[in-house]
């Protein structure tokens, strides 16, 4: 009995991981680039230039952040960065104006996005 | 024998049409004259990649029915606002100058119709409905305008994007006639979950607890 199960079982462990491979993919395939992430939720505020003159920056006591000066950008670490898009500005001691995006994106992107932020900036992270 | 039957296949294609109400059906017609679904989604899903929205005209009318008001609905059809101050998705109508954005002409909805026609379709716009959104979830209490407040401009800077009367945000829907506009339940299912609406959003999800959304959509109803 032991015999057949034993291939039985590792039939199976290989569908399941074959399918985990498949819906992997399939999330993948629908997976934003950062740049098109940084368009839909970032420039509204930080604007596409990034520099911090997007619609809403008028309307805010607070200017948003630019995106493109290394000096400011590089006085900030990448786990800093990461937890203000996350959780929101409250979360690294800055204005509430920065919402917490971490319930629109998952993690991966967010790192995908702290990258695409050091391109803007030409710049790397406070270590 | 002939005639009988040909009355009876008359009385059976008659049974639909007398099924259903006669307002949906001509509010669906003028729908369709009036090529709404041109620029709105009149069936689901919404979209659901970035380069979707992008294509996105006008907003998702698939749940209308969920989402508004039937008196205001009836009021808009004949006299369009504009309720998006920066477009119906703001990245199509940024003008940039330098490294500044500013909102480009934002256009009216085109159709424009009578008191007649607008109701017949306001009476049809009512029967889209997401069948998964909890009727009764807004409990309607004490307005704690102090309270709201606090939550909305301090704390989360609402008005960061929307615009509440006073000068707010342009790139989503102005709260400025919140309460006419909106169902209260959708608005305590949009705040709690805006991703269910669409998958796309561009409007942060809170984790707010029950008392919190209860006060916020007690706030805007007054708006």
């Amino acid at each position: 009995m032991r015999k057949i199960m034993k291939p039985l079982a590792a039939s199976a462990t290989a569908m399941t991981l074959a399918l985990g491979t498949l819906l992997l993919s399939a999330t993948d395939a629908r997976a934003e680039s950062a740049a098109d992430n940084y368009k839909l939720y970032c420039v509204q505020c930080h604007g596409s230039a990034g520099t911090g003159k997007g619609i809403n920056a008028p309307f805010l006591s607070v200017a948003p952040r630019n995106h493109t000066n290394a000096k400011d950008m590089g006085e900030l670490s990448d786990d800093n960065v990461f937890k203000a898009i996350k959780e929101g500005g409250v979360a690294v001691g800055k204005s509430t104006q920065m919402p917490p995006f971490g319930g629109l994106l998952n993690d991966a992107a967010i790192k995908d996005l702290v990258k695409h932020l050091r391109g803007m900036c030409k710049c790397e992270g406070k270590k | 024998m002939r005639k009988l039957s040909r009355i009876m296949a008359f009385m059976i294609a008659l049974v639909p049409a007398l099924g259903a109400p006669v307002a949906f059906a001509d509010g669906k017609s003028l729908v369709a004259a009036n090529k709404c679904g041109d620029c709105h989604k009149m069936a689901g899903p919404s979209a659901a990649t970035i380069a979707e929205v992008l294509k996105r005209k006008a907003p998702d009318l698939f749940y209308a029915g969920s989402k508004f008001n039937k008196e205001w609905l009836v009021g808009y059809l004949q006299k369009p606002t504009v309720v998006r101050p920066g477009g119906v998705v703001y990245l199509n109508n940024i003008k940039t100058a330098g490294d500044t954005d500013t909102v480009g002409s934002v256009d009216k909805c085109a159709s424009k119709l009578s008191a007649g026609d607008a109701a017949q379709v306001a009476d049809y716009l009512m029967t889209l409905k997401d069948a998964s959104m909890k009727a009764g979830a807004f409990k309607k209490g004490e307005i704690k305008s102090a309270q709201a407040r606090r939550v909305l401009f301090k704390e989360q800077a609402c008005d960061a994007c929307h615009d509440f009367g006073k000068g707010g945000g342009l790139s989503c829907p102005t709260m400025v006639g919140a309460g006419a506009r909106l169902n209260p339940d959708w608005m305590y299912s949009f705040i709690k979950d805006p991703v269910h609406w669409d998958p796309k959003v561009w409007m942060a999800k809170r984790d707010f607890d029950e008392a919190t959304l209860q006060l916020i959509v007690n706030f805007l109803v007054t708006q």
